[in-house]
């Protein structure tokens, strides 16, 4: 990603814009059905003029928000659980059948019964997301709580440390990678759950914005919509790769 | 925490020179394997004693009991009079994995930093002791890097450092030269000896390198095949300070080099592909 | 024998609480009936066939979407793993349609085909094919360089050394895409039935919440539970059979 005028870049911009070239002389020649792939000329206006009165930007805050609040939540508890478990082989032992056996439950099959508890709420939508979010960053942390060299816990040991120091100089740090690769892939299943729950809900979001497009045939609203989803899972990714890199320093530098 | 026999009070009672380490039929089993048996041994104060023996008999096992991350199944191990009964900051371990011992994510600055932390010295004062330390060591340069961009031998040289900022009495180091090239090793091999003399650590070093264990020691003791009890212990009467050079081509060195290879030759069966040390 | 002692604490005691508790009438909500009553519904579900046809229809579904993915993704993974520049340019297009969440797709994928097998078959789809894509472009690029040589020198065309040296040479790794992507297409599947499909385990489900027959809602989850375990059961399993025949390769 050096120069963006680099030819490579340019190629794949080319290549992009082909694919979309091709849409666009597919539905002037309505060889496919212009209802339900509009040009791409049309989508872009739509989310032009949707941007601009400001009818996107809601749902976009709203799904946004309610992904990275059950992200958030997923994560504090998964990391607290994941060193509970990862540092006690006693707690290890008693918890990992039981979660051995929820974890392969899909998150959206826990949707029925928050909407029996939770009705179709924001809180309905943030405990699926979290209960679906938790499952990476739980085994990551569980794995690199798991997995702190045992030089270290001698030399912890040797120093003197007492549980919570151990837990904040030692423990935490060392397990750090592993949880933030988690906690990665956490966000990417929030962002989906968001978007499922805002569906089944009709919840104000970017999911239900889709939805109801559909249900009057504006198929370019619908793009629009999946193009601000495109821009939030980019920006989410980055911003966990931003994260990793200032907190991961260390992993990139070499002799 | 077991009561103290009646071999160890006579063995205080009766002392004459001071004794930093006393371990008195000292018996280490992993289940039912013996690995370690009626080991006893005075170590002095600022005596620096080296340990070999073949592989697998037990020397990373016996260094561990002393700093207390192994118990006992027999016998007891009396550090300045006192039974040892887990780890603690006055005895420090330097592990021959130095990768895994050091913290990758703090630099060189903050790992030393760690010792001082544990010991509560006050943060305004740890920088000055931090920076006095590496100095000595020869890290000052690399203070701000990370372990991971450091060489084998500087990475142990932090350990060292954040060994000693924990202020111990006694040293104990685990084949600690091991993994580096032969120049390094030489290097740090003096480094050592400089620090040890200076503050008067007792220290206990484990190698397998016999020439190692002979330049370095004031006593030479070899632990036999599992189970391992003390074979022989040799006093090193060389001159100190020690030199690579003369020291190495003095006879007497020849000599106490010829007697320890034939007793380990004598001790290990051809097959020697067992466990850990 | 211990560890199964141990590892059965948990959801026992949970159990007898539960079970207690309703019984002895602290525990009134509707939404949590008994585990007494749990049991019956599914048994009862069970006997009458009806979550065995649901859990066929999601399962040939689920499949008929991945073997879609799995073709496109191996096919279009190996052109791109062997052309590395073919790669680089089709890379950012992928970067940017990778993280739309499949599921996002539902209302299009609904106006196209309406209810039913395709709807979901194309999503499911959808949502494999990256993995599939991805692990393939490195394992096809992992191979090792001499077999390509070999393929150089013997003169085959780009198909033909796809097939017999990239593609087999490449297996065991794409073998584990393939595992994770079916872990995907299950629950993919469900939730494209839960949302919007009439059809399967998923709709079964949203049906028993919504008419309130609560006590078969959670037999339904219990046997999500088990279906999802016996999933990841076969496919370990799986992973260890084929890929121990390609490893002297």
């Amino acid at each position: 990603m050096r120069r963006l005028a680099d030819p490579i870049n340019l190629a794949a911009l080319g290549f992009a814009l082909s694919l979309l070239a091709a849409w666009q002389l597919l539905a002037d020649a309505h060889l496919i059905s212009p209802i339900f792939f509009p040009s791409p000329l049309r989508a872009l206006t739509v989310l032009q003029q949707r941007l601009a009165d400001g009818s996107l930007w809601l749902p976009l805050a709203a799904t946004s928000l309610r992904m990275i609040v059950g992200w958030l939540l997923a994560s504090v508890i998964g990391i607290v659980l994941g060193a509970a478990i990862g540092t006690s082989r006693f707690a290890r032992e008693l918890l990992d059948p039981t979660l051995e056996f929820i974890r392969p439950l899909p998150a959206s099959a826990v949707i029925p019964v928050a909407i029996l508890f939770l009705g179709l709420s924001n809180k309905m939508s943030v405990t699926v997301i979290a209960f679906g979010a938790i499952w990476p960053v739980l085994l990551a942390s569980v794995h690199g709580f798991s997995s702190i060299s045992p030089e270290l816990i001698n030399v912890s040991q040797v120093l003197g440390f007492g549980r919570r120091d151990f837990l904040r100089k030692i423990a935490f740090p060392s397990a750090l990678p592993d949880i933030v690769a988690g906690l990665r892939v956490s966000l990417a299943i929030a962002l989906i759950l968001a978007v499922v729950t805002e569906m089944q809900s009709s919840l104000p979001g970017l999911g239900w914005d889709i939805f109801s497009a559909q249900r009057v045939y504006r198929s370019a609203d619908i793009y629009a919509g999946l193009i601000m989803l495109a821009l939030l899972g980019f920006a989410a990714n980055h911003l966990i790769q931003f994260l990793e890199r200032r907190v991961l320093r260390w992993r990139n530098l070499r002799a | 925490m077991q009561p103290l026999r009646k071999d160890v009070v006579a063995a205080r009672a009766g002392a004459e020179a001071p004794s930093a380490l006393s371990i008195r039929n000292l018996a280490v089993r992993f289940g039912a394997r013996t690995i370690l048996n009626a080991i006893n041994l005075d170590i002095r104060e600022g005596e620096f004693l080296c340990i070999v023996g073949s592989s697998g008999s037990g020397k990373t096992t016996l260094l561990r009991v002393l700093a207390g991350l192994a118990r006992p199944a027999e016998g007891a191990v009396l550090f300045e009079g006192t039974e040892i009964s887990g780890p603690s900051r006055d005895r420090a371990i330097i592990f021959q994995d130095y990768s895994k011992a050091l913290l990758p994510w703090r630099t060189v600055h903050g790992n030393v930093a760690l010792s001082l932390e544990a010991r509560n010295v006050p943060a305004g004062e740890r920088n000055a002791v931090i920076e006095k330390l590496l100095a000595k060591m020869g890290l000052s340069q690399a203070q701000e890097q990370f372990p991971g961009q450091l060489s084998g031998g500087m990475q142990q040289r932090v350990q060292i450092a954040r060994c000693l900022a924990q202020e111990p009495k006694l040293l104990l180091m685990d084949e600690p030269f091991g993994a580096l090239d032969a120049m390094t090793r030489q290097t740090l091999q003096d480094e050592i000896l400089q620090l040890a003399a200076e503050r008067r650590i007792t220290t206990v070093f484990i190698t397998h390198d016999l020439e190692e264990a002979i330049y370095l020691g004031d006593r030479v003791i070899v632990l036999g095949q599992s189970p391992a009890t003390i074979i022989t212990s040799i006093e090193i009467e060389l001159p100190r300070p020690r030199s690579q050079l003369t020291t190495r081509e003095d006879s007497r060195f020849l000599a106490y080099r010829h007697r320890l290879f034939e007793m380990l030759a004598h001790e290990s069966p051809p097959d020697q592909s067992r466990g850990q040390s | 024998m211990r560890r199964l002692l141990l590892g059965a604490i948990i959801p026992v005691s949970f159990l007898i609480i539960w079970e207690g508790s309703s019984q002895a009438g602290l525990l009134t909500l509707e939404s949590l009936s008994r585990p007494s009553d749990i049991l019956v519904a599914g048994y009862a579900a069970l006997r009458d066939g009806s979550l065995m046809l649901a859990t066929l229809q999601t399962c040939e579904t689920a499949l008929l979407g991945l073997a879609i993915a799995a073709v496109a993704g191996i096919g279009v993974g190996a052109i791109l793993g062997l052309l590395p520049t073919a790669e680089r340019i089709a890379g950012p297009t992928i970067e940017a349609l990778r993280p739309i969440p499949a599921i996002a797709f539902m209302p299009l994928a609904l106006m196209v085909f309406g209810f039913g097998v395709r709807l979901e078959a194309s999503i499911v789809a959808y949502a494999c094919i990256w993995p599939i894509l991805i692990v393939t472009v490195s394992a096809v690029r992992a191979v090792e360089g001499r077999l390509l040589e070999v393929a150089a020198v013997l003169e085959l065309p780009l198909w033909k050394r796809m097939t017999k040296i990239v593609l087999p040479a490449a297996f065991a790794r794409i073998n584990v895409g393939l595992r994770v992507a079916a872990a995907i297409s299950l629950v993919v599947a469900i939730t494209v039935e839960i949302v919007l499909n009439p059809r399967g385990l998923g709709y079964r489900l949203i049906l028993a919440q919504q008419s309130l027959q609560v006590g078969l809602m959670w037999a339904q989850i219990l046997w999500l539970c088990v279906l999802g375990y016996v999933l990841n059961l076969v496919l370990s399993h799986l992973g260890r059979g084929p890929a121990a025949i390609w490893r002297p390769l």
